[in-house]
């Protein structure tokens, strides 16, 4: 690494103020979430705490987020071990493509096709058969459809750097498919499955097109519950004091999870260099 | 005459059954619910429509006409503008988060090591948060009375009571500010496996400055760089919330063309259509696109 100190003088003063704007509308919305006029300056937080609206959004939002991340991380893992182990990697013609293909659709396809695409269908399908009415069963399809390509990515990276011969290792003491699966893969893997299923719910939280369009009329999370009220009556206090606590929490959990993560490495890492000396 | 199976035929059919029973369930969901669906409202182009816009037969290309802008009213651009302003917001805000992802990725790299993961992470952290509330926490910061609209009051250069958002400029900023961590992590990636011999080879032979950076360093990131552009554009190009929340009525982009026709007046044909067409630009876009990287080199790691 030899970047001229003068470099990095210009790299440091583009990049803070970048830092810094990143975070800038972050902290107004936090900003305006006070009421300095008001009888107390956290009237909003107030009036929010109150909403049973709010409330009713909040819980189907986390089990929304919950619900398909566990589903998809399920059906994720699977995917990404079987495409990691089974798959013929040599094999030729459009077929052995095809597993590749699919799971890329879901990330490459723009939301607003993604969302379109399955109004649509459910709402055909519910005129032909009364099944999937709009609603959470709908949107919780959806979130599975969207997260499921990324679980199995994440597992599919940390197989793929496994050294085959393990599998064989296995095998040669008698492991059985079942058997090396709980035994082998599943403690290997056990990280890229928790990060599939942080990612999950990361992805399921962050996403409002695709639920706007699958979600029904007694489906309203907390995405859609802004947005219909900034469409209404612009961003009020209370809007501000929602998006306070929801950006607050993201940031806490991430903040959380990187320093239990980066502590586990270190120490990992140190246990490693303590045989070095 | 049948002959028995080999062992190679016999081992190659349980991996068979091994990768459907494992990978099968996964690939049948994204099958069912997201690749049978899109291929039914691609089909939905190609039928006419009735009063209340719903798909009927007769089969016609009566919505690509639609489309390209005819109508009972004879034609009209407003379709095509919508597609040239969701290209050059895409495009701008590509650019910019290009141009602002090098002074970052390598400010980063130029950080003792175990301070890079937190710089990252802090880049990464508000594109976690729901993407409704870091759109709209834009309007806090460009909306009318807001701190910059007010400044541009002050100085002159803006109208009093209008803000900076909503507008045009209000939108290539949310969509820079949405996607650019999606620039910023690949190119990061190809950065941190940098070949710094071949910048000091450079500065053995004299070059400096922009000259150096461009024949040194440049190369060696473009597979990140090819990729965060992809990562960047395409969602961009079909970003719906933000044109939402952030552009009014003069600044629509695609999105909310397509969303219109399924929601405030039906009409699913048209709405297909505009779906078709869409589809086939960001193909388009990506297969121009992979010809191009794979003239430049480093094909392999932009490949999606």
């Amino acid at each position: 690494m030899s970047i001229p100190a003068s470099v990095r003088y210009t790299l440091a003063g583009i990049s803070w103020p970048v830092y810094v704007l990143l975070y800038t509308p972050l902290v107004l919305v936090a900003y305006y979430s006070l009421t300095p006029h008001a009888a107390s300056e956290w009237h909003a937080y107030q009036l929010l705490f109150s909403d049973s609206a709010v409330f009713t959004a909040l819980q189907r939002s986390l089990i929304l987020a919950l619900g398909s991340a566990s589903s998809s991380t399920a059906l994720g893992v699977l995917l990404g071990y079987g495409l990691a182990r089974f798959r013929n990697r040599h094999g030729r013609g459009w077929l052995s493509h095809l597993p590749g293909l699919i799971i890329y659709t879901p990330i490459i396809m723009p939301s607003i096709v993604f969302g379109i695409s399955e109004l649509i269908f459910f709402n055909l399908v519910h005129n032909a058969t009364g099944l999937f009415a709009a609603g959470l069963q709908t949107m919780m399809i959806a979130h599975i459809t969207f997260q499921v390509p990324y679980v199995a990515l994440t597992v599919f990276a940390r197989l793929s750097g496994l050294d085959p011969n393990l599998f064989d290792a296995a095998h040669d003491l008698y492991a059985d498919g079942v058997k090396s699966f709980i035994h082998l893969i599943l403690p290997v893997v056990q990280p890229a499955i928790i990060g599939g299923f942080l990612l999950g719910i990361t992805l399921s939280i962050d996403d409002f097109t695709i639920s706007f369009f699958t979600a029904g009329p007694g489906s309203v999370t907390l995405p859609i519950y802004i947005y219909s009220a900034i469409a209404r009556k612009g961003v009020t206090p209370e809007i501000n004091a929602l998006g306070t606590v929801m950006i607050g929490t993201i940031i806490i959990m991430a903040l959380g999870h990187f320093f239990i993560t980066s502590r586990r490495e270190r120490a990992g890492h140190f246990a490693a260099r303590g045989n070095l000396g | 005459m049948k002959r028995a199976k080999t062992e190679v035929e016999l081992e190659a059919g349980r991996q068979r059954r091994r990768l459907m029973a494992s990978s099968g369930p996964g690939l049948a969901w994204i099958m069912l619910f997201l690749i049978l669906p899109s291929a039914v409202l691609l089909g939905i182009a190609f039928f006419s429509s009735d009063d209340y816009g719903n798909p009927v037969m007769p089969l016609s290309t009566q919505a690509f006409g639609q489309v390209a802008g005819y109508s009972l009213l004879g034609w009209d651009p407003g379709n095509i503008l919508v597609f040239l302003r969701s290209l050059k917001q895409a495009g701008i805000a590509t650019l910019v988060s290009a141009l602002l992802s090098y002074p970052l990725v390598f400010f980063i790299l130029s950080q003792r090591p175990s301070l890079r993961p937190l710089l990252l992470l802090f880049i990464v952290l508000p594109s976690w948060t729901n993407q409704v509330v870091r759109t709209y926490a834009w309007l806090e910061l460009l909306g009318p009375n807001a701190p910059v609209s007010w400044l541009g009051h002050t100085l002159g250069f803006l109208p009093p009571d209008l803000g900076m958002a909503p507008g045009g400029f209000a939108v290539t900023t949310g969509l820079a500010y949405n996607y650019l961590p999606y620039m910023i992590v690949p190119l990061y990636a190809s950065a941190e496996k940098l070949d710094w011999t071949l910048v000091e080879a450079g500065r053995d032979l004299y070059a400096s400055g922009l000259r150096l950076f461009w024949h040194t360093v440049f190369p060696q990131t473009v597979p990140g760089l090819l990729s965060g552009i992809i990562f960047v554009a395409i969602p961009a190009f079909g970003d719906y919330v933000v044109p939402q929340l952030l552009g009014g009525d003069k600044a629509m982009m695609i999105g909310s063309l397509i969303a219109n026709q399924f929601t405030e007046t039906p009409d699913w044909p048209y709405g297909a259509a505009l779906t078709l067409i869409m589809l086939v630009f960001t193909a388009a876009g990506l297969v121009a696109f992979r010809v191009v990287s794979q003239k430049v080199g480093g094909a392999e790691e932009a490949a999606v």
